[in-house]
């Protein structure tokens, strides 16, 4: 079986979702994405990325508790798994490998 | 106060979201909404909306596999059920069947015929822009509605108003080029019409070689229909430039063309430049005659009584002469159901048929639709401990109606297969009687539509059963006590009423409808239409004369007569006649067909004074021949000798001839002058000796091939034209009949169902009652008294309707039966005996069980 994948966007989430530790759910990584991408997000957009990288066992999900905020609607908050963190780190390490392998080129 | 997001979006969201998302999903929106609504109130609604849509994809949408109501294991225990059901009530599953089937079938053919009637003349792409110009002429008995106009007017239009798009002539029918269209070697009889250059363009006739706006540039072009141009040529490639000869002209192939499409009215196999007719005709290109039918493409936007307005007195304002004259216009695509005019005013046409059938064919479904609803309540009874077990198992009553529903719809879908067959079975026969092309074919919007009928069909049925059965109380119903509401006796035994109410409206109908028929075709019309034959003569360069004393000589051979207009058609008016007498009226239009030698004599008219046009007598066109109406209209004690004046012309009476009808029955006989004409009016008629048919049709044949050579001989029997000219009133009788026979064999189906059921229910009383002495005579009386009631109830409501409605139909016939007590009273007594011999059959089957077996058990 091929090991699963991650897309560029899930990358995000997934890296949003290891910074957060614990506190992530849809709306903190919309916001926190947004400020770092400068650029609008769709929630439906992270809510995907958010159940497959479940379904491919990145993230652990746990439900908080019931508030009256949120319509009364529980939050879900996310966690990586370690399968999740060696994931990142392979695909930050490929990424760094190749990009030290850039010659010295000068745009001047 | 808290924001809350759009209703209906988060009511959608909570319909198909998954249980396990619905939390994250619907908690984030409403967090996101709410940061959003502080800035924009508007925004963040758009956005939540956006949002819920942009949620619903597969990831998220719940199985609705699950669902109670499409879990297959309970789709499986319904049709279960349902076969069930049908196995064991046999009897009222066929009567449902056959009942369904056959009102789909009659929905089926009369929608592809309706279809077909609604699509004449609409495959135009200029379709809602074209529109034919038509003429109002004052007369003194009204207004006449004309389709025909004088040629100048095409031009005149273009260039003056600024809304017309487009003119375009077309010849009248009268002067469309016939005759033989030669090629080396090979000729042709065949037909076209001469047009402006612009047709192609207007018109959308596909056009197979040639561009539409040069086909027609010169008056030299000719174009051919693809079927014509291979009967006279080996194939069609490379032969645009060829020569054609057509009376001794030479034209040139410029296009050809795929043939005019069955769905348009116009026919013809060749056209050529309108100039063509201008130039063989002087009168043509005048602005007093009407020599052509004219045709405007409308801007889009144009407000068509606005421009009716303004084309009224167009006419007049060409040529003084045409003062009683105004133009307005028509859409063409409606030209075909909508023709009838009556004095100036749009008078409906074939669309009355068209709604008539749409009717039947309503009201047939509904007749059988009532029998399926009739019976299933009326079986409630053998369902109830079904439903009771179900319910207290805790089943809801939306499963129920669910049930119910689609056990109708699975009836319904058994029906269309049967129906199917009906169709491919009978569409043959119908395709006979109605002279149309029809046929099944399968394409996306047929099954639309066939499906839409036939699923709602099943769900109107089922809708009152399902609603009904599912409303049960489960102790009451296991305990076996079923409150039947006099509110449902009553609207099953109102359906009833219903149908058989229609049942008799229909029968009056049919009665009345082929009552008229035989008067018209029976009716002594003032002259002898058997044994005539008609045909109109080719043109030839020889004398006429010698032909037609040929014919004349021909064993079998009665008499021979030739006229211009036909003596079927009603064509022809003059005015400006004066006579001495009580009134004279220059104004007065009479009919004034022009005639030849012996029609009097050849068509057996009464000579109430008199004679008619003879050569013996050496009559010319200073002599008239007038009807009995017109001597009234005259009143002139002596007419024979009498002179009446047109214009300056003199004009001799030298015979009165009886009423007769000139054209078709439903015009009143007119005030009518026969006019002289040359012997060579080509319209000729022979009355042949009885029995000799064969053999003098054969001479006459021989003789007009010798005269006329390559026209084939094409004659009709002048009695059977008269029968064409009220065709559509035959077909409508024909179509009736069959019709109400269906309509009332279904409600007779229902009936015969309700009635065994009833019998069934009451085995047991009437096994009681024969051990305590009943004859079976009481018990049938006993067991169809409601029915009876039923019956007479529909039929006293049914008879006015149908007087009301028959009365009506009758009124567009000049000439009409009268509206007998008996017919009514016939269409009665025949639904009444029908439903007692139904109900009579069971109730006696049920009436002469022996008790014993029927109190056998318990």
């Amino acid at each position: 079986m091929k090991p699963p994948s991650l897309g560029e966007f899930e990358e995000l989430v997934l890296l949003t979702v290891a910074a957060q530790h614990d506190e992530a759910y849809g709306v903190s990584i919309k916001e926190s994405l947004e400020k770092q991408l400068d650029k609008t997000i769709n929630i439906s957009a992270i809510h995907v990325a958010l159940k497959r990288m479940s379904e491919k066992g990145f993230v652990d999900a746990r439900f908080g508790g019931i508030t009256q905020d949120r319509g009364g609607r529980r939050k879900k908050f996310y966690v990586i798994t370690a399968f999740g963190k060696q994931m990142l780190d392979r695909q930050y390490e490929i990424r760094s490998s190749l990009y030290h392998r850039i010659p010295n080129i000068s745009f001047g | 106060m808290k924001e809350l997001p759009p209703k209906y979006a988060l009511r959608f969201l909570r319909w198909f979201c998954r249980e396990d998302f619905i939390d994250e999903i619907e908690g984030d929106l409403i967090e996101v909404f709410e940061h959003q609504y502080k800035e924009t109130p508007r925004g963040a609604n758009w956005t939540f909306i956006w949002q819920v849509l942009l949620h619903f994809r597969p990831d998220f949408i719940k199985s609705f596999r699950d669902h109670p109501l499409i879990y297959p294991g309970m789709l499986k225990h319904n049709l279960l059920i349902t076969y069930r059901g049908f196995m064991r009530h046999k009897s009222s599953f066929l009567i449902n069947l056959l009942g369904l089937s056959t009102g789909l079938a009659c929905v089926f053919i009369i929608y592809l015929w309706v279809a077909d009637e609604l699509s004449i003349d609409k495959f135009h792409k200029n379709d809602r822009q074209l529109y034919q110009v038509m003429q109002n002429r004052k007369i003194p008995q009204g207004i006449i509605t004309r389709t025909l106009t004088p040629t100048p007017l095409t031009p005149a239009l273009t260039e003056e108003i600024p809304e017309v798009a487009a003119a375009i002539s077309i010849s009248a029918d009268e002067e469309r080029p016939r005759g033989i269209l030669s090629t080396d070697g090979k000729e042709i009889v065949t037909d076209g019409i001469y047009t402006t250059k612009n047709y192609f363009e207007a018109f959308s006739y596909d056009l197979r070689h040639g561009k539409p706006e040069q086909v027609l540039a010169d008056k030299n072009n000719i174009v051919l229909s693809q079927a014509l141009a291979l009967k006279l040529f080996p194939s069609t490639t490379d032969i645009i430039g060829k020569s054609i000869e057509w009376r001794d002209r030479v034209f040139q192939v410029s296009g050809i063309f795929s043939g005019p499409p069955p769905n348009s009215t116009k026919q013809f196999d060749f056209v050529l430049n309108m100039d063509v007719m201008l130039e063989r005709d002087e009168y043509a290109g005048m602005w007093n005659g009407d020599y052509a039918e004219t045709y405007v493409i409308l801007k889009e936007g144009t407000d068509v009584d606005q421009f009716n307005e303004q084309i009224g007195p167009f006419l007049k304002s060409k040529d003084p002469g045409r003062d009683r004259s105004t133009l307005f216009v028509q859409q063409y695509s409606k030209r075909y159901l909508h023709a009838r005019f009556e004095n100036g005013v749009q008078a409906g046409g074939r669309i009355a048929y068209v709604r008539l059938f749409s009717l039947t064919a309503f009201f047939i479904l509904l007749i059988a639709c009532i029998n399926f609803m009739n019976l299933s309540t009326a079986l409630a009874t053998r369902k109830m401990k079904e439903i009771g077990v179900k319910k207290a198992m805790g089943a809801q009553r939306k499963s129920l109606v669910f049930q119910f529903l689609s056990e109708a719809v699975l009836m319904s879908l058994l029906s269309l297969i049967i129906a199917l067959g009906w169709v491919a079975l009978v569409l043959p026969q119908f395709n006979l009687l109605t002279d149309k092309s029809l046929h099944l074919n399968i394409n996306a919007e047929h099954i639309l539509i066939v499906l839409g009928v036939v699923i709602s069909t099943g769900l109107i049925a089922g809708s009152y059963p399902a609603l009904y059965l599912s409303k049960f109380k489960p102790v009451a119903v296991l305990k076996g006590v079923r409150a039947t509401s006099s509110g449902e006796q009553w609207l099953r035994k109102g359906l009833v009423v219903f149908q058989f109410a229609l049942s008799v409206i229909f029968i009056v109908g049919v009665l009345v409808v082929n009552r008229q028929m035989d008067y018209i075709q029976t009716k002594n019309i003032g002259f002898n239409r058997d044994h005539v034959i008609s045909f109109e003569r080719a043109r030839f360069s020889g004398d006429p004369d010698v032909f037609l004393s040929e014919l004349r000589n021909t064993p079998g051979v009665i008499s021979v007569a030739n006229m211009w207009n036909s003596i079927l058609g009603g064509g022809g008016g003059q005015s400006g006649y004066s006579w001495r007498g009580e009134v004279a009226d220059e104004d007065f239009r009479f009919k004034s067909p022009l005639i030849s030698y012996n029609v009097v004599e050849t068509l057996g008219m009464d000579v109430l004074a008199g004679r008619g046009f003879s050569k013996e007598h050496g009559d010319d066109d200073s002599k008239i021949v007038i009807n009995e109406a017109a001597l009234k209209l005259m009143a002139i004690e002596n007419p024979i000798g009498e002179k009446i004046k047109y214009g300056d012309d003199q004009r001799e009476i030298i015979g009165v001839i009886g009423d007769f009808h000139y054209g078709s029955i439903h015009h009143l006989v007119e005030p009518l002058i026969f006019r002289f004409a040359r012997p060579r009016a080509r319209n000729i008629m022979v009355r042949i000796q009885e029995g000799t048919e064969k053999s003098t049709l054969a001479k006459m044949e021989a003789l007009y091939t010798e005269f006329h050579p390559p026209y084939p001989f094409e004659y009709t029997f002048l009695d059977e034209d008269y029968q064409q000219l009220h065709v559509a009133e035959s077909r409508v009788a024909t179509l009736s009949k069959y019709f109400t026979g269906l309509a009332i064999l279904i409600s007779c189906l229902g009936l015969l169902g309700l009635a065994a059921f009833t019998a069934e229910q009451r085995t047991k009383e009437i096994g009681i009652r024969k051990i305590l002495g009943a004859s079976v005579f009481g018990i049938v009386r006993l067991l169809s008294a409601d029915f009876t009631k039923m019956v007479i109830l529909a039929i006293l409501l049914a008879l006015p309707i149908s007087y009301f409605m028959t009365k009506n139909w009758l009124a567009g016939f000049a000439y009409k039966i009268d509206l007998e007590w008996w017919y009514f009273v016939a269409a009665a007594s025949v639904t009444f005996f029908i439903a007692w011999f139904t109900v009579g059959l069971q109730t006696l089957k049920a009436a002469r069980v022996n008790p014993a077996t029927s109190l056998r058990d318990e």
